[in-house]
C-alpha cells in the first residue's frame, strides 16, 4: 500500500465539465489518407509507383529530349546496336564496322558520324575497300562464308586491313547518338520505345477508364436493382465473357480496320465485365448495410444512393482491379499488335516494335530486348503497386 | 500457495499497431483457485478479452506479451514454445469463443470436432473417442446424441452449437475453463439455456471457469469472484457480494447504476456514465477512469491508484480509498459490512 | 395506466394486420417458391407522445416490422396508418414527404453511417435531399445537433471511424433530428453499445423525446432496457404479437408463456435474487419461420401447451384494459377462454 503522504493539493477536486471526455485524441484522416499512409510503408509497392511515373515521364517528356523523331528515317545509319567495337584507322579517325559490313565514321566517344563511301566494291571476293584520310582501309568480310576455317570456328567473319597490316578492335564504345541503337530503317530505338510507351500507355489508360465508366455503371446498377433485372444483366456479362477476345477483335479489325481505335473499342469493350462483377459483388452487400437505409430512410433518390453512398464505398476495390487491369491491358495490346492486329506503322507501340525486331532476333537482339524489358518491367510495376494498393485500402486492415 | 491454479502477475499485452502501440492490458495480476469461477466484467476495450487471449497464447499479431509472468500450477507458460502450448491448451485450459457461428468447422461433423481434441490429447483409440463425444454431448443437453454426433454445425441452431463448443471445450476435462463472452451472441432464451448449463456443470465437474463478460447480469449468479477491468487495469476485485452490494471503485458503481432495474416500478432515471473509454495508445498517466469519474482529484489525473484493501479479497484501485483522501458525498471508503476486517497485507 | 387511459390519447400510427413475406426460390429448372412469414398480420397502435416498446428474440419480425412500417420494405398486406394517411400502398415518392415525419435510427453504430462522408453532410444529408437548408444555416442546423447530442462543432468535420460506438450512435441521432420528426423508430440502438454507454443512449433519446414531443417504436431484444424507456411494450414471437400491454403491467403481471419465459431470462445483476430466483428455460430454439408450427407458433416450446394449441391459432385479445394477450390459458373472471369468446363471435 502506499505509505507515502500525498501532497495536500493533489487531494483538489475537479469538477467534471474540465475534462474533456469526448476530445478525440487522433489526429483526424480521411480513409485516402489512411490509405496512403499505409501504401507509403509498402517499400516495393512504392517501388513500383515510383517506376510507372518514371514511366509516365518517359512516354510524356522523353520523345522530346531524345533528339530523334520516332518516324525519321537514315537508312545509312541502320540496325545499330548500343554498344560496339570500332577500330583506329589514324590518330583520330575511328570506324566501326556495320553488321553488312560496312564501314561507319564514328568518333571515339561513340558518336556516329555517317557512312564511308567505299572506292572499290568487290562483291565476288567479299571485300572493300576504302580510302579514308589517305589510309588505304582494306575490309575482308569473305570469312562469313567460308564454313571450314580456323576464323570461322574462331567466330571471325571479317578482318580489317590498315594499309595492308590487320587492325584490332580499338575498344568498346557505347552508342553515344543512339541509346538504344537503331532499327531496319536507321529510326531510334529509344525514341521509339518512348513514342511505344505513350502509345501502350494511353491504350491502356483509356481501354480502362471506358471499363471503369461502363463497369461501375453496369455493375452498380445491375448490383442497386437485383432481382430478375439484375441477374438478367448479369448473363449479359457471361455471354460477353464467353466470345473470345481475339474472334472480337478480329470481327472488330474487318468492320473499322486495324489501329489504335479500334484496339481501344476492343479492349474497353469487353474489360468492363470484370469491373461490372466486382462492382456488383460490393454493390449487393453495401445496400443491405444500415448506412444505405438510412438514406432511403431520409428520402434519399436512387441515384444519390448510388453516387454518394455506394460507389464511393466501393472506389476501394475499384482502384485496386483498375490497377490490376492496366498491366493485363498492356499486355492484351502488345500481344494484339505483335500479331499484326495492333497500330498502324510508323506509330509504334511496344508490340509493334517486338514484332518489327523479330525478324532481326538473331542479329539485333537488342531490338526486340528494349521493348520487351518496357513491357515487362511496367507490368511487374503496376503488379507490385495494386497489390500493395489491394493491402492499403483493405478495410479489414483498418484499426 | 498450492492450490492456486493460476497465477498471473503483473501482465501487459500489447498490439503493435501502425497507429502506435496499443496498451490493451497494461499490467494486471490476479490468482484463481481450483474449481473457482471467476467473472471478468469490463467494457469492450478494457483488455478482458486480450488477458483470456494471453492466457492461452492465442494473441494475433501484432499482438504480444509485453512483461509479466503466468504460472500455471505454478510453471510459466509465457516462456513455453508452440508446441509445448498445443499441449496445454484444449488439455489443461480450454477456452469457448462468442459466436458459435464461427468457432466450428463447418466443413466436418461435430462429432469429429469433439473426437480431434479428445484423440489429441487422450491416448484412446477412434472407438473410444467416439464413444467419449457422445458421452460429451449429452451432458452439454444435446438430444439424441447419439444421432446428432454427425451431424454438421450447419444443422446445429446457434444455442446447440455452443453446447457442442461447451462439449469440445470439456471433452479433456481440462482444470480450466476460459469462456469469452459465450452468450453474448445469444438470443435472451438461449442465453439463459446455457447459463444453466454452465451452472449445471459446474456442479458436476470440477473445472476452473474464468468468465469474461461485459453483462454484469450473467456473472451474478455463476461466479464466486468478480474482477473489474477498465483501461487495460483491474479497477477493483472482490466477492459477487462485495462488488454487488458494496462496491468501492466509481467505475463499478457506475456500471451498476447504469444498467435498469427491472424490478423498481418507479421510472428512474439511468445513471450512465458520460464520455468515453480513454484510448489505450496514449492511456493515461493516472488513473484509466479519471476523466470519467465524478469524484476525480488532482491526484487521480497524475498518479496511478494503488490497490487499497476493502475487507478480505476485496481490493480496488481508487484514490478515495487512501486515509488521506477527503470525504466525498455518495462515497464510503469503510466496508459496511461484518467482514473481519484482515487486511490482505 | 389507470391515469392515462383517462386523458384522450391521440393515435399516431396505426398498424392493421400488417404482413410482411419474403420469398425464397430454390430450385434450379421448376421454381420452388417459399414465404417467409417475417411479420405475420400485426396490429397495434402507437398514440402520440408515447413510447412504444417492441420485444422479441432474434428472427421474431420486430425489426421487419419497423422496416416496413417506414417503407424501406413493401408491405405484403395490411395497413399502416400514420396521421391519418395510410402509407403501406404509397410509391417511394409520395411517402417522400412522410420521410421527413419518420425517421429511423440503427443498431449498427458502425454500419449505419457512411464511412466515406464527414460527419458533418452525413447529419446534413437530409438537409440537402428536401431542400431544406444551404450554406451558412445549414453548418448552424448541423452544429446545433452536435451539441444536442453532446457532441461538439469540431467534430463536423471528422469522419466516422474516429468516433466510438456511443459517440456513433449519438451522430446516429443527429441524422435522424435534421430533419424535425414527429416519429423515430429506434431499432435496436443500444444493442450494440456497452453498457455504461447504453444509459448515455437511452438517457439521451428519453431527453429528446421530452424537449422535442417526439414518439418511439423502440425495438429490442433487451426486455430490461425496453421496459425501462417504453409506456407500453409489444411481444413478438416468430411474427406475431402475443402480448401488448403498458409495461409495468406486463412486468408484474405477463399473461403469455413466452413472455413470462422471456422475463424470467433475463439475467440479473443481483447475487441475491439471482440465486433465489427460479429461472423459466424454454427447451430448444425457434421455429423456421418458414414452417412455423400449426396453431399457436409458440406451443412448440411452451410448458403449457395444450391439444387446441395446435389446432386452434389463438388471436390478440385484450383481457384487461389495455392488456392484450393471445394465449389459450387466458381465461375470463367466469373461467371461459378468452380464445373462445373470441372464435364464437
Amino acid at each position: 500500500m502506499a505509505d507515502t503522504t500525498i501532497k495536500k493539493e493533489l487531494w483538489e477536486r475537479i469538477p467534471q465539465d474540465n475534462k474533456d471526455a469526448e476530445v478525440i485524441s487522433r489526429p483526424s484522416m480521411t480513409y485516402w489518407q489512411d490509405a496512403w499512409r499505409r501504401l507509403k510503408r509498402n517499400k516495393i509497392s512504392m517501388l513500383g509507383l515510383a517506376f510507372i511515373v518514371f514511366m509516365v515521364l518517359f512516354a510524356l517528356v522523353g520523345p522530346t529530349l531524345a533528339g530523334h523523331d520516332y518516324s525519321t528515317q537514315d537508312l545509312t545509319l541502320s540496325n545499330i546496336p548500343p554498344r560496339f567495337e570500332i577500330y583506329q584507322i589514324d590518330a583520330d579517325t575511328f570506324v566501326y564496322v556495320h553488321s553488312e559490313y560496312k564501314l561507319i565514321d564514328v568518333l571515339e566517344d561513340g558518336t556516329l558520324i555517317g557512312r564511308i563511301k567505299e572506292v572499290q566494291n568487290n562483291l565476288n571476293d567479299k571485300n572493300r575497300v576504302y580510302d579514308i584520310d589517305g589510309n588505304e582501309v582494306f575490309l575482308d568480310y569473305k570469312y562469313a562464308a567460308i564454313k571450314d576455317s580456323s576464323e570461322a570456328d574462331a567466330g571471325i567473319k571479317f578482318k580489317l586491313f590498315v594499309n595492308g597490316t590487320e587492325v584490332q578492335p580499338y575498344k568498346t564504345v557505347w552508342n553515344k547518338g543512339h541509346l538504344f541503337g537503331t532499327d531496319n530503317m536507321g529510326r531510334d530505338v529509344l525514341a521509339r520505345v518512348m513514342y511505344g510507351a505513350r502509345i501502350s500507355l494511353s491504350i491502356a489508360l483509356i481501354a480502362t477508364l471506358v471499363n471503369f465508366f461502363i463497369g461501375v455503371l453496369y455493375g452498380g446498377i445491375s448490383g442497386y436493382i437485383g432481382g430478375r433485372i439484375g441477374n438478367t444483366m448479369m448473363r449479359i456479362v457471361d455471354i460477353i465473357t464467353a466470345i473470345p477476345l481475339m474472334l472480337y477483335v478480329i470481327l472488330l479489325t474487318v468492320i473499322i480496320g486495324t489501329g489504335f481505335k479500334s484496339i481501344v473499342i476492343a479492349l474497353g469493350s469487353v474489360y468492363w465485365v470484370n469491373m461490372a462483377r466486382i462492382v456488383r459483388g460490393q454493390v449487393l452487400s453495401l445496400k443491405e448495410q444500415e448506412f444505405v437505409l438510412a438514406a432511403k430512410t431520409l428520402g434519399a433518390k436512387t441515384s444519390r444512393i448510388m453516387l454518394r453512398h455506394l460507389i464511393p464505398n466501393v472506389m476501394g476495390p475499384i482502384i485496386v482491379s483498375m490497377t490490376m487491369m492496366i498491366p493485363s491491358a498492356i499486355f492484351t495490346e502488345a500481344f494484339l499488335s505483335f500479331i499484326g492486329l495492333g497500330v498502324n506503322p510508323p506509330m509504334a507501340s511496344w508490340g509493334t516494335l517486338a514484332n518489327d525486331a523479330l525478324s532481326g532476333i538473331r542479329t539485333y537482339p537488342y531490338q526486340l530486348f528494349f521493348p520487351s524489358l518496357a513491357i515487362s518491367l511496367t507490368m511487374l510495376a503496376f503488379n507490385f503497386f495494386s497489390d500493395g494498393l489491394q493491402n492499403a485500402l483493405d478495410p479489414k486492415m483498418r484499426k | 500457495m498450492a492450490d492456486k491454479l493460476l497465477e498471473v502477475k503483473n501482465l501487459k499485452t500489447s498490439f503493435f499497431t501502425h497507429v502506435g502501440e496499443v496498451q490493451a492490458v497494461r499490467g494486471v495480476d490476479f490468482d484463481l483457485k481450483a474449481g473457482e469461477a471467476l467473472g471478468i466484467v469490463g467494457e469492450s476495450g478494457s483488455g478482458k478479452s486480450v488477458t483470456s487471449l494471453s492466457l492461452m497464447q492465442l494473441l494475433q499479431y501484432p499482438g504480444t506479451i509485453k512483461e509479466g509472468s503466468i504460472l500455471f500450477e505454478g510453471d510459466e507458460i509465457v516462456t513455453k514454445s508452440v508446441k509445448e502450448m498445443r499441449r496445454i491448451r484444449g488439455n489443461d485450459i480450454a477456452m469457448i469463443f462468442q459466436d458459435p457461428m464461427t468457432s466450428l468447422n463447418p466443413v466436418y461433423t461435430i462429432g469429429d470436432q469433439i473426437m480431434e481434441a479428445i484423440l489429441e490429447h487422450q491416448d484412446v483409440t477412434k472407438h473410444q473417442a467416439r464413444e467419449k463425444a457422445i458421452k460429451m454431448l449429452e451432458l452439454v443437453g444435446i438430444p439424441s446424441p447419439e444421432k446428432r454426433i454427425d451431424n454438421y454445425p450447419h444443422e446445429f441452431s446457434g444455442g446447440m452449437r455452443q453446447r457442442a463448443m461447451i462439449a469440445i471445450a470439456l471433452s479433456c476435462e481440462p482444470k480450466l475453463l476460459i469462456a469469452d463472452e459465450p452468450t453474448t451472441a445469444l438470443d435472451v432464451t438461449i442465453q439463459a439455456q446455457i447459463l444453466e448449463l454452465m451452472k449445471e456443470l459446474k456442479e458436476k465437474i470440477n473445472t476452473a471457469i474464468i468468465l469474461i463478460t461485459h453483462d454484469l447480469g450473467v456473472v451474478a449468479d455463476l461466479c464466486s469472484r468478480i474482477i473489474v477491468m477498465y483501461g487495460g487495469l483491474i479497477m477493483e476485485e472482490g466477492t459477487v457480494e462485495d462488488i454487488f452490494y458494496e462496491p468501492k471503485h466509481p467505475y463499478t458503481m457506475g456500471l451498476l447504476k447504469s444498467v435498469p432495474k427491472l424490478n423498481n416500478d418507479k421510472r428512474e432515471r439511468l445513471v450512465p456514465i458520460d464520455g468515453t473509454p480513454p484510448d489505450l495508445i496514449k492511456p493515461p498517466t493516472g488513473c484509466p477512469f479519471y476523466a470519467r469519474c465524478q469524484y476525480s482529484m488532482k491526484i487521480c489525473q497524475e498518479q496511478q491508484p494503488p490497490f487499497f484493501s476493502a475487507g478480505k479479497g476485496h481490493r480496488s484501485a481508487c484514490w478515495l480509498m487512501h486515509e488521506d483522501a477527503p470525504k466525498v458525498e455518495g462515497y464510503s471508503k469503510t466496508f459496511k459490512r461484518e467482514v473481519s476486517h484482515g487486511t490482505t497485507d | 395506466m389507470e391515469q392515462r387511459t383517462e386523458s384522450p390519447k391521440e393515435v399516431l400510427l396505426e398498424v392493421k394486420n400488417l404482413k410482411k413475406y419474403f420469398y425464397s426460390k430454390s430450385g434450379f429448372i421448376k421454381s420452388n417458391v417459399q414465404a417467409i412469414k417475417a411479420v405475420d398480420d400485426v396490429s397495434f397502435t402507437i398514440y402520440k407522445g408515447e413510447t412504444f416498446g417492441l420485444v422479441g428474440e432474434s428472427g421474431c419480425g420486430k425489426s421487419t416490422t419497423g422496416r416496413t412500417i417506414i417503407r424501406l420494405y413493401d408491405v405484403t398486406d395490411g395497413d399502416v396508418i400514420f396521421d391519418g394517411a395510410n402509407l403501406s400502398q404509397m410509391t417511394q415518392s409520395q411517402i417522400r414527404p412522410y420521410r421527413k415525419r419518420i425517421q429511423m435510427i440503427f443498431q449498427d453504430p458502425y454500419a449505419s453511417l457512411n464511412a466515406r462522408m464527414t460527419v458533418g453532410d452525413i447529419i446534413g444529408e437530409s438537409l440537402d435531399i428536401h431542400h431544406l437548408a444551404k450554406g451558412k444555416e445549414r453548418q448552424e442546423i448541423i452544429w446545433n445537433l452536435l451539441e444536442r447530442v453532446g457532441l461538439s462543432k469540431e467534430h463536423a468535420n471528422r469522419y466516422p471511424h474516429e468516433f466510438s460506438g456511443g459517440q456513433r450512435q449519438r451522430i446516429g441521432i443527429a441524422r435522424s433530428l435534421a430533419v424535425n420528426p414527429d416519429f423515430i423508430i429506434c431499432d435496436e440502438p443500444i444493442s450494440a453499445l456497452d453498457v455504461s454507454i447504453q444509459a448515455q443512449v437511452v438517457n439521451m433519446l428519453q431527453d429528446l423525446q421530452k424537449e422535442m414531443g417526439l414518439t418511439y417504436l423502440f425495438i429490442a431484444h433487451d426486455l430490461s432496457m425496453v421496459k425501462h424507456i417504453s409506456d407500453r411494450i409489444g411481444v413478438m414471437y416468430l411474427g406475431k404479437l402475443v402480448e401488448v400491454a403498458s409495461s409495468d403491467e406486463l412486468y408484474d403481471n405477463p399473461k403469455h408463456p413466452y413472455t413470462q419465459a422471456l422475463l424470467s431470462a433475463i439475467p440479473i445483476p443481483d447475487p441475491d435474487v439471482a440465486k433465489n430466483s427460479h429461472r423459466i428455460v424454454l427447451e430448444g430454439d425457434v421455429p423456421s419461420p418458414m414452417n412455423p408450427p400449426s396453431g399457436c407458433r409458440f406451443r412448440t416450446r411452451c410448458r403449457y401447451a395444450m391439444d387446441i394449441c395446435s389446432k386452434v391459432e389463438p388471436v390478440l385479445v385484450e383481457i384487461e384494459p389495455g392488456h392484450f394477450s393471445a394465449c389459450h390459458l387466458n381465461k375470463n373472471s367466469e373461467g371461459v377462454s378468452f380464445q373462445e369468446t373470441v372464435q364464437n363471435d
